[in-house]
C-alpha cells in the first residue's frame, strides 16, 4: 500500500483557539482567511514559570466583553481579556480554612466561568472551581478589586465527597447544574443555586464473573443542551456510559472504547454525537443514542489527550494534549485540517466563536468586504457570461445550415471547449462549499455533471449561487475560480467580435 | 535535490576523451550493422553460467569507470589546489539522515521555552548537581539465560547502581520501595525466552517512563579484545537528539548518571542516536606517545644521529569494554509505571510511518 509523505490539509477556516500549557504560558492560534486555511501562533500571553502552571482554564465566550479564566498550579485563578492578554483580577482560590501551603497538595481539578452574566454588571465573571479533594466553591470577581482578593464577592462553597479524588466537573448550558465524578466517586448531579445534591449514580453491576469495578471517572459532560438530565461520563476503565437521571441511577448504555483510559469529552451541539480522546492519543466520535463508534480521527496523534473542545457552529473540534501540538479536525470527513506545534505541554484549548466578527472590527473589515463584492460581481459575470454563451451556441445553430463552412465548425468546437471550462468553474465553487455532508457525494454529482450538457450549467450556477454562511471563509478560492472565469469571458467576448 | 541530482549528472556526464570516443564508435556502428542484433541484458540469458560471466564483467567494468572517475576527480582537486584555483567542493553522498523531512519539533538554540522547560522538568535537580543520582535495577519475573550477566554488566557501567531481586513483587511496589529510598532511577530488564528484550528506565520520583526495546546485545565476553572498565565514573556522550522528544530521552539518559564524570578514569559511555535507534558502546581511551622514526636520505646523518631524527606523536587509541546494544524507543509514559491509567507522552503509531524518512528522536 502506497502511503502519502504528506497528507494535503485542505486547512481551516478562520478561527481563534486559546490554549493553556504547563509553563503557565497562554498562546493564541489563529487561522486567517488570508493566507487560506494556515494555523499558527500569534501571541504568547505569560512568562515561563512552571510553578504557575495552568491546570485548567475556562471561556466566557460572549460576543461582548468575554473573559478567560486560567486556574494556576499555585493556586491563584487569574481572569484575563482574551483579546489581549490583560489580567483583569486574580483571586486566590485557597478556602478560609486553608492556610496558604494547602493549596499545593489540593490543586484545583476543574473550572467553569459563568456565560450568563449578573444583572448589574458589576461583577468580572462568576466561576465555579472545585479542588482534588472534592471541595467545590462558586464564587463572583467585582470588577473593582484587581489589586486586593479581600473584597471577593459573595460565594458558596460545599464538599462534593469525604473521599476519593475528584477528577472533574461539568456544567450544563443552562448553568444551574454541575456534574463531579472521580476516581472513587460516583457521578452525581448537583443543584447550583440551592447547592444541593439531586441525583448520584448507582454502579453497574457486577459482571459475570463476579467482579466489581470501583468507579473512576475521568471525565463527563452533559449530553443535549436543553436537557441537564442526560449525562455522559467516561471510565478510566476505558468506558463510555450514559446515565439518564430521570429513569435509573445505572447506566443506560455502556459502550467500551479500545484500551486506554478515556482522558476528555466534549458533546456536539445536535444534542447526540460525543468526541472522546484517550490517554493514548486516539480520537474518536461516538453517537449516544444507538452507543455505536461514528469513527476514530486518524492524523498521526501520538500523546494522551487532554482537552477537546467543538466549535458552536462550525463542524469543527480542536484537541491538544501531551504531544504538544493543538489539532483541529473537521467532524464530517474526520480529516484533520490543521496542527500546531506549541512547543509544551498542553491543558486546555477554548474556542473564541465570535472571531470572524471581531476581525472585521478590528480591521475595519476592509478585507473580507472587498472579498464579498468582488465575489458578488464575479457571479454575476458569471451569469452573464453563460446566458451569452448560450446565445453563441444558438446563433452558430442558426448560421450552421446557410454556410457549411469549416470555419463554423471549429469554432463551434472552440466553444465547446470554452464552455467545458466553464462547467470546471462550477465545479470548483462547488467543491469549496463546506455544507454538504458528504464531499464524496458531491463529487460524483460532479463527476455526472461533466458528462451532462451545456445548458444545464446554468442549474449548477443555481446550485452554487445560494449565500450560505459558509460563503466567506472561503472567499480567496472563489476569487481564484473567479479569476478563471473572468478568463473565459474575455475569450467569449474576443469570439463574438469575431 | 535538484541541483544535487544535476551535479551528479554533469560528473558523469564529463568522462576521458577516450571513453567519449568509445561511446562515439558505438553510435556509428549502430547504424552499419543494424542486422545485427544488440548483445542481449544478462537478465536475459539463460545459461546460467555464461550468465554470470557476463554480468561480473559488467560490474567489473563499472567499477573501475568509477574509480577512474574518482582518481580524476582527486587528480582535479589536487591539480586545482597547486595552482591556487578554486578546489571543486567534495561532493556528499545523499543519505536517509541527511534528506531527513523537516520537522517543526526540533530543537532550536534560540528558543527561549526551551531552556524554561528544561528548567521546571523531572530530571533538572539531578542534571543541576542538587542531587547524585542513585538507580535501582531490577528484572522481570522470570530472569535467566543472559539476563544475569547483563545486568552485572550494566551495573559496572552505571556507578551507583544497585540491583534488587525482583521477586514476585508488583512493579507499583517496587516503585514505591524506590521512592521510598530516594533512589533517582529505577531500571527494569525485562527477558523474553533468556533473552533481554526490553529495558524500562522510570524516573522517581514522579517523571516519566521509558519503554524500549533492547536488541543486538553483545556481552563483554564476546567482544574481541575488549577491556575490563574501571570503577571511576564515566563521561557520557549523548549523540543527535534532537528533537524535542530526543532531548528529553536524552535527558533521561543523562540523569542516569553522574555530572561529575572522573577524567583521569578516562571511560566512555557512548548513546548514539541514528535513526531513531539508540546504540550503546561502552570504550576505554588512551592517548599515547609513540616515536616515529623519521626516514632521511642522508646516510651519515642517520648513521651519526638516530636518536634525533625520531619524532614524538600523540595518538589516540579506543578499547571497547562491552556491553553493546542497541535501543529503540516504543513508549514514553508521563507518570510512573502504569498500565492501566497511565496517560503517555508519545506513543508509536503505525500511522506515524509515513515515510522512511520521517524520525521522532
Amino acid at each position: 500500500m502506497p502511503r502519502l509523505t504528506s497528507v494535503e490539509s485542505p486547512g481551516c477556516p478562520p478561527l481563534r483557539a486559546i490554549t493553556t500549557d504547563v509553563l503557565g504560558l497562554v498562546k493564541v492560534v489563529e487561522a486567517r482567511a488570508r493566507p487560506a486555511g494556515v494555523a499558527k501562533v500569534v501571541e504568547t500571553w505569560g512568562e515561563p514559570d512552571a510553578s504557575r502552571s495552568i491546570l485548567v482554564a475556562s471561556l466566557a465566550d460572549r460576543a461582548v466583553d468575554p473573559v478567560l479564566a486560567v486556574a494556576r498550579k499555585n493556586g491563584v485563578v487569574e481572569l484575563l481579556n482574551p483579546l489581549n492578554g490583560d489580567a483583569l483580577a486574580a483571586v486566590k482560590s485557597s478556602w478560609p480554612e486553608q492556610t496558604d501551603g494547602a493549596a499545593g497538595d489540593d490543586p484545583l481539578v476543574a473550572l467553569h466561568l459563568f456565560k450568563k452574566q449578573a444583572p448589574d454588571s458589576s461583577t468580572l465573571g462568576t466561576f465555579l472551581a472545585c479542588t482534588d479533594k472534592g471541595k467545590a466553591c462558586v464564587r463572583s470577581v467585582a470588577k473593582e478589586n484587581t489589586a486586593s482578593d479581600l473584597d471577593v464577592g459573595p460565594s458558596s462553597t460545599w464538599d462534593v465527597c469525604n473521599a476519593g479524588k475528584l477528577q472533574f466537573s461539568s456544567v450544563d448550558a443552562g448553568e444551574n447544574y454541575a456534574m463531579f465524578g472521580g476516581k472513587g466517586i460516583e457521578v452525581n448531579l448537583w443543584d447550583i443555586t440551592s447547592c444541593s445534591k439531586i441525583w448520584s449514580a448507582k454502579c453497574p453491576r457486577a459482571n459475570s464473573l463476579g467482579i466489581f469495578t470501583r468507579p473512576w471517572f475521568t471525565a463527563g459532560t452533559f449530553l443535549c443542551k436543553d436537557d441537564h438530565r442526560k449525562i455522559v461520563a467516561c471510565t478510566n476503565n476505558h468506558q463510555v456510559r450514559l446515565y439518564d437521571t430521570a429513569s435509573q441511577r445505572r447506566p443506560v448504555i455502556s459502550v467500551d472504547f479500545r484500551e486506554s483510559p478515556i482522558k476528555a469529552v466534549v458533546e456536539d451541539p445536535d444534542g447526540h454525537t460525543i468526541y472522546i480522546g484517550t490517554g493514548t492519543g486516539d480520537l474518536a466520535s461516538f453517537d449516544m443514542r444507538t452507543g455505536k463508534l461514528l469513527g476514530c480521527y486518524v492524523g498521526k496523534c501520538c500523546g494522551s489527550i487532554r482537552s477537546i473542545v467543538k466549535h458552536p457552529e462550525l463542524p469543527l473540534i480542536a484537541s491538544c494534549g501531551l504531544d504538544s501540538y493543538l489539532r483541529i479536525w473537521d467532524t464530517n470527513t474526520r480529516q484533520p485540517l490543521s496542527a500546531v506545534y506549541l512547543k509544551q505541554h498542553l491543558t486546555t484549548v477554548v474556542i473564541d466563536s465570535h472571531f470572524s466578527a471581531e476581525e472585521s472590527e478590528e480591521t475595519k473589515s476592509k478585507l473580507p468586504e472587498s472579498s464579498m463584492v468582488a465575489e458578488a460581481t464575479v457571479r454575476r459575470e458569471k451569469k452573464k457570461k453563460n446566458q451569452l454563451v448560450e446565445e453563441d451556441e444558438e446563433g452558430s445553430r442558426m448560421v450552421k445550415p446557410d454556410d457549411n463552412d469549416a470555419e463554423t465548425v471549429t469554432r463551434k468546437e472552440k466553444k465547446k471547449k470554452k464552455n467545458r471550462m466553464v462547467a470546471d468553474d462550477e465545479e470548483g465553487t462547488r467543491m469549496v462549499d463546506p455544507d454538504d455532508s458528504d464531499a464524496k457525494t458531491v463529487r460524483k454529482e460532479n463527476k455526472k455533471k461533466k458528462s451532462r450538457m451545456v445548458s444545464e450549467d446554468e442549474e449548477g450556477t443555481q446550485m452554487a449561487d445560494p449565500d450560505d454562511s459558509y460563503a466567506e471563509m472561503y472567499a480567496p478560492k472563489r476569487i481564484k475560480s473567479g479569476e478563471r472565469s473572468k478568463g473565459t469571458k474575455k475569450k467569449s467576448k474576443k469570439q463574438q467580435v469575431a | 535535490m535538484a541541483g544535487e541530482s544535476r551535479k551528479r549528472k554533469q560528473h558523469t556526464d564529463e568522462p576521458s576523451p577516450g571513453d567519449d570516443d568509445e561511446r562515439r564508435g558505438r553510435r556509428d556502428k549502430r547504424p552499419k550493422e543494424a542486422a545485427k542484433p544488440a548483445p542481449p541484458l544478462p537478465s536475459e540469458i539463460k545459461n546460467k553460467e555464461k550468465r554470470s560471466e557476463v554480468y561480473a564483467k559488467l560490474k567489473r567494468e563499472k567499477k573501475a569507470q568509477k574509480r577512474k572517475l574518482g582518481r580524476e576527480r582527486g587528480q582535479a582537486a589536487q591539480r586545482a589546489a597547486e595552482l591556487g584555483e578554486e578546489v571543486p567542493e567534495r561532493q556528499v553522498p545523499r543519505t536517509i539522515e541527511n534528506t531527513r523531512e523537516p520537522d517543526e519539533t526540533v530543537c532550536r538554540p534560540d528558543d527561549q521555552e526551551l531552556f524554561a522547560g528544561n528548567d521546571a522538568d523531572e530530571f533538572n535537580a539531578v542534571l543541576k548537581q542538587q542531587v547524585t543520582p542513585k538507580v535501582l535495577i531490577t528484572t522481570c519475573r522470570f530472569n535467566s539465560g543472559r539476563g544475569p550477566a547483563f545486568i552485572k554488566e550494566l551495573m559496572e557501567v552505571i556507578p551507583d547502581a544497585q540491583y534488587v531481586n525482583r521477586g514476585t513483587y508488583d512493579l507499583k511496589k517496587i516503585v514505591e520501595y524506590a521512592n521510598n529510598r530516594d533512589f533517582t532511577s529505577v531500571m527494569v530488564v525485562h527477558t523474553n525466552r533468556r533473552e533481554p528484550d526490553a529495558l524500562l528506565i522510570i524516573n522517581l520520583p514522579d517523571g516519566p517512563t521509558a519503554h524500549f526495546k533492547l536488541s543486538k546485545l553483545i556481552l563483554r565476553k564476546d567482544i574481541k579484545n575488549h577491556g575490563n572498565p574501571t570503577s571511576h565514573k564515566p563521561e557520557l556522550v549523548l549523540n543527535n537528539f534532537t528533537t524535542r522528544l530526543g532531548h528529553r530521552v536524552g535527558r533521561m539518559i543523562q540523569s542516569l548518571f553522574p555530572q561529575d564524570p572522573n577524567f583521569r578514569g578516562r571511560r566512555v559511555v557512548t548513546f548514539h542516536n541514528q535513526r531513531d535507534y539508540i546504540f550503546f558502546r561502552h570504550h576505554r581511551y588512551v592517548f599515547e606517545e609513540k616515536e616515529i622514526k623519521v626516514v632521511s636520505k642522508d646516510k651519515k646523518a642517520k648513521s651519526s644521529e638516530s636518536k634525533k631524527q625520531t619524532e614524538k606523536q600523540v595518538t589516540c587509541r579506543l578499547q571497547e569494554c562491552g556491553p553493546r546494544f542497541t535501543l529503540k524507543l516504543i513508549t514514553l509514559q508521563h507518570g510512573t509505571f502504569d498500565t492501566k491509567s497511565g496517560e503517555y507522552e508519545w506513543v508509536h503509531k503505525p500511522d506515524m510511518d509515513t515515510s522512511r524518512r520521517r524520525f521522532f528522536l
